[in-house]
């Protein structure tokens, strides 16, 4: 006759030798799935948001050099963040951050990691107003770098990535001159080595250690 | 007689000068501008400046705006929030301080904006600014430029 199953949580004098050798291994079992779920749920907190693919972008950098986006960054983790350059409060905020990432980072010897700043306003940015940008807050451009392009271009990159800039308010200066100011996203970007976005952050009030900790899970 | 009347009306307007100056002192010695300090920027492009004005009197004031040399334009703004993770900017108008109270001007919020500043606002530099109060008058305050304190640092 078939025996009926006993739990030896509730009756530990029923049990025999095999059964308590089949429930040790259910156990373990039960252990492993654990750790898989566990993993696979730490996992889950970087879901893929948007993939590039093979889709590139001709862009100019500070120094005014062509650069082929994302593929310049192949193989690398990236921090990204989207500014115009005449923004008095948010853009210069969400720069300063990304210092601090930058400097953390350099502190505890991570490597591998390139910052990225694009500019959604490119008829004002030219490549010397963001190298000048970059350099009047002393940032270090090792493994920093400034893009912007055609405006045709840099709107498609910040469509690609969910990022949205819109001129609300605008000056004009007496020689004429006018800039605008945009209601825009304020965002910095986890991309991954293989040109997938895994992460969104709010660029002004970002955790600076929760991003150095999502940079180190990624490696 | 004239000689007077004359003495009598100049004597009665100076004291008026003196009680109004007198109280205007009182009032301006009673508000404080602490922490000012602006963004670093390149000539010809924008900064902000942010400080808090602390008002230790029983009577609320209302900044009316800012004066300086350092920018063709100045302007009092505030940094909004629209949507879920987008931010603006727009004039934040006049803005009261009430009695025994601060109001702070900080990143992704109030700030006075310096709209093309006259020459690079380094590291460092001082730059000179005039809060105009409805009732403490004319302050001046020195911002320094440096890049903002975070709890990180």
């Amino acid at each position: 006759m078939k025996s009926k199953r006993h739990f030896p949580y509730f009756n530990c004098e029923n049990i025999t030798a095999l059964e308590y050798r089949s429930d040790k291994k259910f156990m373990k079992l039960q252990y492993y799935l654990l750790i898989i779920i566990l993993f696979w749920s730490c996992k889950e907190k970087f879901p893929v948001i948007e993939e590039f693919g093979d889709t590139n972008y001709n862009l100019v950098d500070q120094k005014n050099q062509k650069v082929v986006f994302p593929d310049f960054v192949k193989d690398k983790i990236v921090v990204m963040n989207y500014i115009f350059t005449n923004c008095p409060d948010i853009c210069p905020l969400s720069t300063n951050n990304m210092r601090l990432i930058q400097e953390r980072l350099k502190k505890e010897n991570v490597e591998n990691v390139q910052f990225v700043s694009l500019s959604f306003d490119p008829e004002f940015d030219s490549p010397e107003a963001l190298r000048r940008f970059a350099g009047i807050r002393n940032l270090d451009l090792s493994n920093w770098t400034f893009l912007t392009g055609d405006k045709s271009v840099t709107d498609a990159v910040i469509k690609k990535v969910g990022v949205l800039a819109v001129p609300n308010d605008s000056t004009v200066f007496k020689d004429g001159r006018k800039i605008y100011y945009y209601v825009h996203t304020d965002r910095i970007q986890l991309i991954d080595t293989e040109g997938k976005i895994r992460k969104n952050y709010k660029g002004s009030t970002i955790d600076v250690d929760e991003i150095v900790a999502d940079i180190k899970r990624l490696l | 007689m004239k000689k007077v009347f004359l003495i009598v009306t100049l004597f009665i307007f100076s004291s008026n000068i003196i009680m109004f100056a007198q109280q205007h002192k009182t009032q301006n010695s009673k508000l404080k501008i602490e922490n000012a300090w602006a963004r670093p920027a390149v000539k010809y492009s924008n900064s902000a400046m942010y400080f808090v004005i602390v008002n230790n009197s029983t009577k609320a004031d209302t900044l009316l705006g800012a004066e300086s040399k350092a920018a063709e334009e100045v302007e009092v703004h505030e940094s909004f929030k629209k949507d879920n993770d987008r931010m603006g900017m727009r004039p934040a108008g006049k803005l009261a301080i009430q009695p025994k109270s601060k109001l702070e001007f900080a990143p992704g919020g109030f700030h006075v904006m310096f709209l093309g500043v006259a020459k690079d606002f380094k590291m460092g530099d001082k730059i000179d600014v005039v809060l105009v109060l409805k009732y403490g008058g004319k302050i001046k305050v020195k911002a320094e430029v440096r890049d903002m304190p975070t709890k990180q640092n």
